[in-house]
């Protein structure tokens, strides 16, 4: 328990020091790494959590599904609209409000129909919060997106607290003492980083990575704050899902179980695959990889949701 | 020995990755130009017979705001200023804020039929403050009534036919050039045939 303890304290010193050292070198060098694998890690967790027969769960993965399936074509399909269509930027942010209000919508579904599984507890508050948040999204669209990519990386600790709870529930203190650490580093960074000047984003690439923190939405903050605070938490996101999650889930290396239904293996296999295109996409021309990534990554976001959903 | 492979690897990779930092990739092209309200302030329509040409007369204050303004443009938008400036979304918001709010009252009136939990609290709690900021967004960003000066602008016909001067608010805004065309200041006043046509 107190090596697990000190491993974390550990591991999420180094993550603050190194992003906050060198924000942009890390954040290429991270992506690079570690952006494919981590997903492929995803794909194996959730191929082990998802039930081998839906049974009652039917309609919850079917929408689940489906959602995930929608969204993502709808929103890879932004960028390619955006280089052939020349709507005024207003129209732009009424459909990216949209995409935002159906994802919303799709979330409160799942809800419901998980909600309905599980009648021990009381889920009605998830509507009027979603309509809320979904009302602060159509006054700032471009916001909400941001902060989906400031949140996401924190649902890995939820995953984990929720493993560490199936399978080590003794460490379940020593973790959530370990979390309670992570606000005050943050708020230790952003203090360290909050007069900071902004970073150079002459290079293409770093201009990127500057955009993708939100540089050009928040230009009173400095964005060598935005860049490192983000890097920090992704690299809290790719160490529960590449070192803590594969430790602690029972199973996850055994491979010789043959999973019953469509072929999960096969999806493994296609996953490797795809790590390596990605690892060699990234070698021959890192920028275009790293928006094509981005882009399509927002499966493994969405897919997040109904597996976060039914370990509730 | 998998594990010595699998570092090496990563070093490998590592080391490939370091190479990208030094890479130059060019910048994107930034899009396509869109016009941007610089200053608000109050205009003076003046007919005058005693002048043979057109002037246009600016006080060195609002000169300096204007430049102070132009100087700042693109580098320091405010977060506010990103914020809901179309009806449309504002209405949307609003829309939905009513519902939440509502949905909200719903489920705090069953909800307190049994003990409220802290759960229950924080998430009151949190509406409430969502309910808050975006109610205040929607009055400050909502366009309520007619636009400022709008109301000034409907006489400006029946004045100028009198020789009167006209005075009401006006914004500056600064616009993308045109490639065919010499450039040229243009004035944009709200006109509407009706209330003209009773007014005079």
């Amino acid at each position: 328990m107190r090596v697990f303890g000190g491993a974390l304290g550990i591991y999420i010193l180094a993550a603050a020091i190194l992003a906050t050292w060198l924000p942009l070198q890390i954040s290429i060098v991270t992506v690079f790494l570690f952006a494919g694998p981590h997903n492929w890690f995803e794909l194996r967790y959730f191929l082990l959590r998802l039930p081998a027969r839906f049974g009652r769960s039917r309609t919850f993965f079917v929408t689940a599904f489906a959602g995930l399936g929608f969204l993502t074509v709808t929103y890879v399909s932004l960028p390619l609209l955006y280089r052939y269509v020349s709507w005024p930027n207003e129209t732009w942010l009424v459909v990216l409000a949209t995409w935002n209000t159906i994802l919303l919508a799709w979330l409160v579904v799942l809800v419901r129909l998980r909600a309905q599984q599980k009648r021990t507890v009381n889920w009605s508050w998830t509507i009027p919060t979603a309509l809320a948040i979904a009302a602060l999204n159509w006054l700032g669209p471009e916001f909400f997106s941001l902060a989906l990519v400031y949140v996401h990386p924190l649902i890995a600790l939820w995953f984990l607290d929720r493993q560490i709870k199936r399978t080590r529930p003794e460490w379940l203190n020593t973790y959530r003492r370990c979390l309670c650490f992570l606000p005050v580093i943050l708020a230790l960074v952003i203090w360290r980083l909050s007069q900071a000047t902004s970073l150079s984003d002459d290079n293409g690439l770093f201009w990127r990575i500057t955009q993708h923190s939100g540089a050009q939405l928040l230009p009173q903050v400095s964005s060598h704050l935005l860049v490192s605070v983000h890097l920090f938490l992704e690299m809290l996101h790719y160490g529960v899902w590449i070192l803590a999650l594969p430790l602690l889930g029972p199973r996850f290396w055994d491979f010789s179980k043959k999973p019953s239904g469509f072929s999960r293996s096969a999806m493994l296999v296609v996953g490797v695959v795809v790590v390596i295109l990605l690892w060699v996409g990234f070698a021959m021309d890192y920028a275009t990889t790293r928006d094509i990534y981005f882009t399509i990554a927002i499966a493994h976001v969405l897919a997040e949701a109904p597996f976060l959903l039914k370990a509730l | 020995m998998k594990s010595l492979l699998l570092v090496a690897f990563l070093v490998f990779l590592g080391a490939l990755s370091t190479q990208i930092v030094s890479a130059d990739v060019p910048k994107p092209k930034p899009s396509e130009q869109q016009s941007k309200i610089m200053l608000r302030s109050k205009l003076e329509i003046v007919p005058d017979e005693k002048v043979w040409s057109a002037r246009l007369q600016i006080s060195q204050a609002q000169l300096q705001e204007l430049r102070a303004a132009l100087d700042g443009v693109d580098r320091n938008p405010t977060v506010a200023a990103s914020i809901a400036q179309s009806p449309t979304r504002t209405l949307i918001a609003g829309v939905l804020l009513f519902l939440s709010v509502s949905f909200a009252g719903v489920w705090l009136a069953r909800a307190s039929r049994m003990p409220m939990g802290r759960k229950n609290k924080v998430v009151a709690a949190a509406i409430l403050v969502v309910a808050v900021l975006g109610a205040a967004a929607i009055i400050t960003r909502g366009n309520a009534g007619p636009p400022p000066g709008y109301l000034s602008w409907m006489k400006l016909s029946k004045n100028f036919s009198q020789g009167k001067a006209t005075t009401g608010d006006f914004m500056i805004e600064v616009v993308p050039d045109q490639p065919n065309t010499p450039p040229s200041v243009k004035l944009v006043i709200p006109y509407n045939p009706k209330q003209s046509g009773d007014d005079e």
